[in-house]
């Protein structure tokens, strides 16, 4: 498949051509800056380092309707199916987290809801030359160029894009915007790949993962769960953040007679997520919760999935209020005896 | 000023003690400009407290986030005290819980650190981007003064401190058992600027900005539980039985969520501002939660957290309570 | 599995019939429900131990248990006892009113590989509910099975379940029911302890023999203590898991025991399984 260069000022021009799609990408949000659907190009963001909510938000909506009805009525109406779509500017890291939730909303019984977005919108990955602080790819089996989950991937040389497409969603998406792109050179082949590498180099978090879902077993009753639970204050920062996070709670909502039954994001951390109607608790305190978290991403996950589930993208390290470190325990449950 | 060899003597001391449970104050942070909080069950474990402009977090929210599971059956429940290092404004806090009888006196045991401010996070972060390596700081005069990997660097404290450092008169803890150093002076008053700015403006510009705000809500309950305020052991916002607010993260919902919460604060809001510093989608929760503290302090002359003799004021009459709003 | 492709949307059921079996703030309710959908009905079938997820659109579901063995006819059953926002919905219903349900879901006791073994079911208060299918499915091939015992307690009389089924059961020669609760009643001429303790009394042999359990958690903990003392197998004893569920096939995430699943690698689990997962007991 052809590679292309894409001038920085015909960057317009591409997102133009994807007009024919919905098109999500970084943007401010309140705030901060996450995946929002394109309503003015000059608004979407590639910049930072990476968004605060993941692009998971667009194949898995915080909140989304499973079906409606009329109270005094038994028909029941899902959704109109969706649109075909684009989300661009997803970091390799995030890229791969959804991939690997893949395996889960696919597992045994398909999530319709899920995978119809999955199938239906393209994913254009912006690889990483400035990895943030916290990043740590490089440890959990990602790398800042990955392709892993990719259909297009984009890297900013020093006046252009480099769109590589690695699939046939991809390859019509660049060759929706070729009469304004040139064909990539040696040179900016060679350019990226050296941002590729310096991007490697730069991530200073380094954690050894290999024999950590053989080793948290024996780590059951380890002190280690009660420290790092101390001082967490039990919000939904680090699930609602991760990429690789998916649990959901189901709700019903009535106004009036009409009504929708919806489900919305839900964390492990919550006490109310694993409490019984008679008031017992199999998780009662944060330390019980923080173990099955750290357990579910480093052992449960990897017993029925084969693949850990963190891509050390770091935003529950950025983004705990508390300084909890999941680079800190992981290195604890290593070093552990 | 603490003395931070000082304050770890005192820590080490205090922990010793057969009344007390556990410590709790601040140790660095694992990268960049972080603080943790720090728990101590040991004395060698007093060797890790700092006490620096990096130390945000208000302690006095674990007073009211232990959880009280059933005591097994042949042992005694332990009453021992916790011991807590509170700031100025986290003092307030303690003072507000004894009031609202949230907490009991005796169970906790206060170590006052008179604070010079703290950073706001994301302000150093500009300033000084792409920290990885943990980095000290401690206070100058009026200046923050961070060691960076590259060196020394001093930054004027205007640049770098949390908005509400700017305003503070509160500086000193307002209780404490244990003094941790010397009072320092109150640099910092407080008009509401920013809350008047607000007031002045357009109602619809007022409306527009706020639903901006909470439409970008992810309902992580961070800010209620980070709140020392917020220790409903059965939150209303919690509740879905009858569902007062539902889980569904859209803008009538997250701004019943927010408002809801910034109406249980009114009257007890100390002004930590740590809702605001943890919030990871920068909602200005602290502009909502002043607007109600003013009224309060313009109304009834009432500052949550200040006189531990005082009542709560939701729970209180005076005679000369200014009545106007009632027809 | 069920439904169309999208396995969150339930079908419609009627309930056929409906009875309280205990009195009280947690009463039981059984219901005895049909699906509406004929080509649903027709395709439905469940093995004992699979559970489904009931409900009713506005207020919720919840995940039962089915309480009847295919072999007893093409209707579904559940017993629920009144707990929470859902169940105290489900309990205001009638015959006529309509509910939804979706299912079957988790795996199911198997009874394939026990033909030919004696079948054992212990059971406490609500939990016989689970146990229930597999009396009535082995009662209804017997001649497969090397026979049938049933130990069953709650703390009063008031609290057992399925009291309208014990006489049908007395008359079956084949099976040995033993009833008790916890203390003694007028007119309750039965034995008086608890579980755990008439099992002792009962002192099953674990020879070719398959021990099932269910009931409140410090019930299970010290019948297991028990059969041990008997000298049953870690494989020869099988229990049901119950936990918060939203999703019932494996994608909220919320049900877990460890690594495994309630919902899908569960609600059956052997003690073999469970005895290396610390949060099985929790």
């Amino acid at each position: 498949m052809d590679i292309f260069k894409l001038r920085k000022d015909k960057f317009a021009d591409f997102l133009a051509s994807l007009g024919g799609y919905k098109l999500f990408a970084p943007q401010k949000v309140g705030e901060s800056i996450r995946f929002a659907p394109v309503t003015d190009a000059g608004k979407v963001e590639l910049a930072l380092a990476n968004t605060t909510v993941p692009p998971k938000s667009i194949f898995f909506p915080q909140t989304e309707t499973l079906y409606r009805y009329a109270l005094g009525n038994t028909e029941m109406h899902p959704p109109a199916e969706g649109e075909a779509g684009v989300v661009l500017g997803v970091r390799p890291c995030d890229a791969r987290a959804q991939v690997i939730v893949d395996n889960l909303f696919s597992w045994d019984v398909d999530d319709p809801y899920y995978l119809e977005r999955r199938k239906k919108i393209a994913v254009v990955g912006l690889a990483c030359n400035k990895p943030c602080v916290n990043c740590f790819c490089l440890s959990v089996g990602g790398d800042p160029a990955s392709t892993e989950g990719l259909d297009l991937l984009m890297t900013e040389l020093d006046d252009a894009y480099l769109l590589q497409p690695l699939t046939e969603k991809g390859e019509k998406l660049s060759q929706a915007v070729a009469a304004v792109a040139e064909a990539a050179e040696t040179g900016d082949l060679d350019e990226a790949e050296k941002l590729h590498r310096q991007a490697r180099e730069k991530i200073n978090r380094k954690v050894e993962t290999d024999g950590i879902p053989q080793k948290l077993p024996g780590l059951w009753d380890d002190a280690l769960w009660q420290n790092t639970a101390a001082s967490c204050l039990g919000c939904g920062i680090c699930t609602f953040l991760c990429p690789t996070c998916h649990c959901f709670d189901i709700q019903d909502e009535v106004e009036g007679i009409d009504g929708r039954r919806c489900r919305m994001w839900d964390s492990c951390m919550f006490k109310e997520y694993t409490l019984h109607a008679s008031g017992h608790n199999p998780r009662p305190t944060r330390r019980e919760r923080t173990r099955n978290r750290i357990n579910h991403k480093y052992n449960y996950f990897v017993q029925k999935f084969d693949v850990i589930a963190c891509v050390g993208c770091g935003r529950c390290i950025s983004f705990c209020p508390v300084n909890i470190d999941i680079v800190e325990i992981l290195r604890q449950v290593k070093e552990a005896r | 000023m603490v003395d931070v060899e000082k304050l770890k003597k005192i820590a080490r001391e205090t922990i010793s003690r057969d009344d007390v449970r556990c410590l709790i104050g601040w140790r660095q942070g694992s990268y960049g400009f972080r603080a943790a909080p720090h728990f101590v069950g040991k004395p060698e474990e007093a060797d890790q407290l700092i006490f620096s402009p990096l130390c945000s977090h208000n302690l006095a929210t674990y007073l009211t986030l232990a959880e009280k599971l059933p005591v097994p059956r042949g042992q005694e429940p332990d009453t021992r005290k916790v011991a807590l290092l509170v700031k100025g404004c986290d003092s307030r806090a303690v003072v507000q819980q004894l009031v609202e009888q949230g907490i009991r006196r005796e169970n906790v045991l206060v170590i006052g650190c008179p604070c010079r401010g703290v950073v706001d996070q994301k302000k150093v972060e500009a300033k000084y981007p792409d920290m990885g390596a943990a980095v000290t700081a401690d206070w100058g005069e009026k200046t923050v003064i961070f060691n960076l990997p590259s060196g020394r660097v001093e930054a004027p404290r205007e640049e770098v401190l949390a908005g509400k450092c700017m305003t503070c008169r509160y500086p000193n803890p307002l209780l404490a058992d244990i003094e941790a150093g010397d009072a320092v002076a109150v640099w910092g008053s407080d008009e509401y600027t920013d809350v008047r700015e607000m007031e002045a403006g357009d109602p619809r510009q007022r409306w527009l900005f706020w639903e901006e705000k909470f439409s970008s809500c992810i309902r992580c309950y961070s800010c209620r539980n980070v709140c020392p305020m917020c220790y409903c052991e059965d939150c209303i916002l919690d509740r879905l039985n009858p569902g007062w607010v539902w889980r569904s993260a859209n803008t009538s919902e997250n701004t019943a969520f927010q408002l809801a919460r910034a109406f249980h604060l009114a009257g007890r809001c100390i002004e930590c501002g740590e809702c605001e510093r943890v919030c990871p989608v920068d909602i200005p929760l602290m502009k909502l939660n002043r607007k109600l503290t003013k009224e309060v302090r313009e109304k009834f002359a009432f500052e949550p957290g200040t006189d531990p003799e005082s009542k709560p004021l939701q729970a209180s009459y005076r005679p000369d309570d200014k009545a106007d709003f009632i027809l | 599995m069920c439904n169309n492709a999208n396995p969150y949307v339930p079908f419609t059921a009627t309930i056929e019939d409906t009875w309280f079996e205990t009195v009280g703030d947690r009463c039981v309710k059984t219901f005895k429900v049909i699906l509406d959908d004929a080509a649903a009905r027709a395709n439905w079938s469940h093995q004992p131990g699979q559970c489904a997820m009931v409900g009713l659109l506005g207020v919720g579901e919840s995940m039962f248990c089915i309480s009847c063995s295919p072999t007893e006819g093409d209707f579904l059953r559940f017993s629920v006892m009144r707990m929470g926002k859902v169940t105290q919905a489900l309990h205001e219903l009638e015959a006529g009113d309509k509910i939804t349900v979706r299912g079957p879901y988790g795996n199911s006791f198997p009874l394939e590989e026990w033909k030919g073994k004696h079948i054992l079911t212990i059971g406490g208060g609500i939990g016989q509910a689970p146990l229930r299918p597999i009396v009535e499915y082995v009662q209804a091939k017997l001649d497969q099975y090397a026979g049938l015992t049933m130990i069953y307690g709650a703390r009063t009389s008031g609290d057992l379940c399925f009291k309208n089924e014990f006489a049908e059961i007395s008359k079956n020669d084949d099976l040995t029911c033993h009833l008790t609760i916890d203390l003694a009643e007028e007119g309750w001429d039965y034995n008086v302890g608890f579980v755990p303790s008439l099992l002792m009394d009962v002192n099953p042999s674990p020879e070719n023999t398959i021990a099932i359990t269910c009931g409140p958690p410090i019930m299970i903990r010290f019948v297991l203590e028990n059969l041990k003392k008997l000298n049953f197998d870690d494989a020869q004893i099988y229990t049901t898991l119950e936990n918060r569920m939203k999703c019932g096939f494996g994608k909220c995430g919320r049900c877990n025991v460890g690594s495994l699943y309630v919902c899908k690698d569960g609600p059956v689990f052997s003690y073999a399984t469970l005895k290396d997962i610390p949060e099985a007991f929790a």
